[in-house]
């Protein structure tokens, strides 16, 4: 028995001494290789392209894995971008506005210039709650006629960044409780965080919807996957989130009318 | 009653059965199974050689100053130890993947690398303080037995000692397998496709939270099963020694 579990404790020592070799001499060889280069949309087969979860890019990105693409689903955009910039995966592919953010405070990336595919934002809410789904798309659609929407878009893309911010008009009231917006707040310029509050454009034409109905807004921050399942389980009311309108989400979820549109990028190193 | 029925089989098939997505299940249970036996061979290596450092310090240099040139070296490795215990055991594991695979392992694809070595990085920890506690329980009559039969130090660790002190923290021992089994669900931060990551995915998929996150419970709880099971047949034929 002694001789046996001397033999078992030198095994394992001899198993984890060798697998430790063998993982330094894959390092080395990964580190010479140079062939991972993304210049266009043709060159994703056989890349390794990184995502976000349970995003439109995870989506579209995932139909390239029959090409042999290796798809890395990071939990926060900006994990993947941190991956790129080390080399971990060949590409990210992620919404515009956000990618523009992570572009500028990450030296050493590009975004490519043609877009990987068009897409239209909308609010999603539960499948049992239409009485909600008209309201939003009631205040939504006066919000979009009287300008506030594109107002609000103004305030954070383009030239006139925060020249034109959202103001609660005087005497709302939010007599009827409170609404749960279900979120991911790392999504810039769409929702993140200035201070400890979420702020950006989703969270700001929320905020106006809020008030044209009555309520007083509460933003749930969760991870991006976990929006959907939220709003269905009624743990939040409704969710905005950058969120683009699909065949498989509308099985599970409603959705309103779209309120903006958007491109899904490829971001490269230089 | 029917549409209910209808309901459940609707959202079984889209777990498991679109875009075969029970065989992704199957490979991520065959990441967390691969992290998890090589993060434990690491780990119990570690562990062992800390421990036994740790007792050998602590049984013999406790107490009395250093004389001679080996005495301050043990001083300097035990403190090492101490301290490698002390950081890995008050941080995080999430952390610890991540500074491995975001800093130490920067430049490197080798996701999986990074995950065995935090892993078994963060168990050696806690199996070092077991493995001392069952070394250290060992009677002190035991060690001086042998030491008058003629066996040096190490021998008698290696043929009395230890086996001994295994025989009484394997309960133990096996508790920190199970944890370090569950622990791998934090693998997904980065990006590993582990069996967590994998009920992850497919809840993004299909925005089902029953099937996915019960699934993935009960293939956890399964696993566990066996590994108890033959840690208890372990514990009894160790125990045969004693009649």
């Amino acid at each position: 028995m002694k001789k046996l579990l001397t033999a078992i404790l030198a095994a394992a020592m001899m198993c984890t001494t060798a697998f430790a070799l063998t993982g330094c001499g894959d390092e080395s060889s990964q580190g010479a290789d140079t062939s991972n280069v993304v210049s266009s949309i043709d060159d994703l087969p056989g890349k390794t392209i990184g995502v976000q979860l349970g995003t439109t890019g995870d989506l579209e990105a995932t139909k390239y894995e029959k090409e042999g693409s290796k798809i890395e689903r990071f939990n926060k955009g900006g994990d993947a971008v941190l991956a790129l910039s080390q080399g971990k995966v060949d590409c990210v592919i992620i919404d515009n506005e956000p990618a523009k953010a992570f572009v500028a405070a990450n030296e050493g990336l590009k975004i490519l210039d043609e877009p990987f595919i068009e897409e239209e934002y909308a609010i999603c809410v539960a499948k049992d709650n239409d009485e909600l789904t008209e309201d939003i798309n009631t205040a939504l659609n006066e919000l979009k006629a009287d300008g506030t929407v594109e107002k609000i878009i103004l305030n954070y893309i383009g030239d006139d960044i925060g020249k034109s911010p959202y103001k609660s008009p005087d005497g709302v009231d939010n007599s009827k409780g409170e609404l749960h917006m279900a979120t991911n707040a790392f999504f810039e310029p769409y929702e993140f965080y200035d201070g400890d509050t979420v702020v950006g454009i989703d969270a700001m034409i929320a905020q106006a919807i809020c008030d044209k109905l009555g309520y007083k807004l509460v933003i749930d921050d969760m991870d991006f996957d976990s929006i959907i399942t939220a709003v269905q389980s009624g743990k939040a009311d409704f969710g905005m989130a950058g969120m683009t309108v699909t065949e498989e989400r509308l099985e599970s979820i409603n959705f309103t009318d779209t309120y903006t549109k958007a491109n899904q990028v490829i971001i490269v190193k230089e | 009653m029917g549409e209910f029925f209808q309901g459940i089989a609707d959202s079984f098939t889209k777990t498991f059965i679109t875009e075969d997505r029970w065989l992704q299940l199957l490979k991520g249970l065959g990441v967390t199974l691969e992290i998890t036996f090589f993060a434990l061979l690491l780990g119990v290596a570690i562990g062992f050689l800390v421990a036994i450092i740790r007792s050998t310090h602590d049984m013999n240099l406790s107490n009395r100053k250093c004389h001679v040139f080996g005495d301050y070296v043990l001083k300097v490795i035990n403190a090492i130890c101490n301290l490698y215990i002390t950081v890995i055991r008050g941080t995080p594991v999430v952390i610890q993947l991540m500074i491995m695979y975001y800093i130490i392992f920067s430049s490197s694809r080798e996701g999986i690398i990074a995950a065995v070595l935090s892993f078994g990085i963060n168990s050696g920890a806690y199996v070092a303080e077991i493995v001392r506690s069952g070394i250290m329980s060992i009677d002190r009559g035991q060690f001086e037995a042998s030491r008058s039969l003629g066996f040096n130090y190490t021998s008698t660790m290696i043929h009395i000692i230890i086996p001994q002190a295994f025989k009484n923290v394997l309960p133990a021992l096996g508790n920190e397998f199970i944890v370090l089994l569950k622990e791998t669900s934090v693998a997904g931060y980065v990006a590993l496709q582990d069996l967590t990551y994998i009920g992850n995915l497919i809840r993004s998929r299909t925005y089902e939270a029953f099937f996915p996150l019960i699934t993935v419970a009960v293939i956890y709880l399964v696993i566990v099963l066996i590994i108890s099971f033959f840690l208890k047949k372990l514990e009894r034929r160790l125990r045969n020694s004693d009649h």
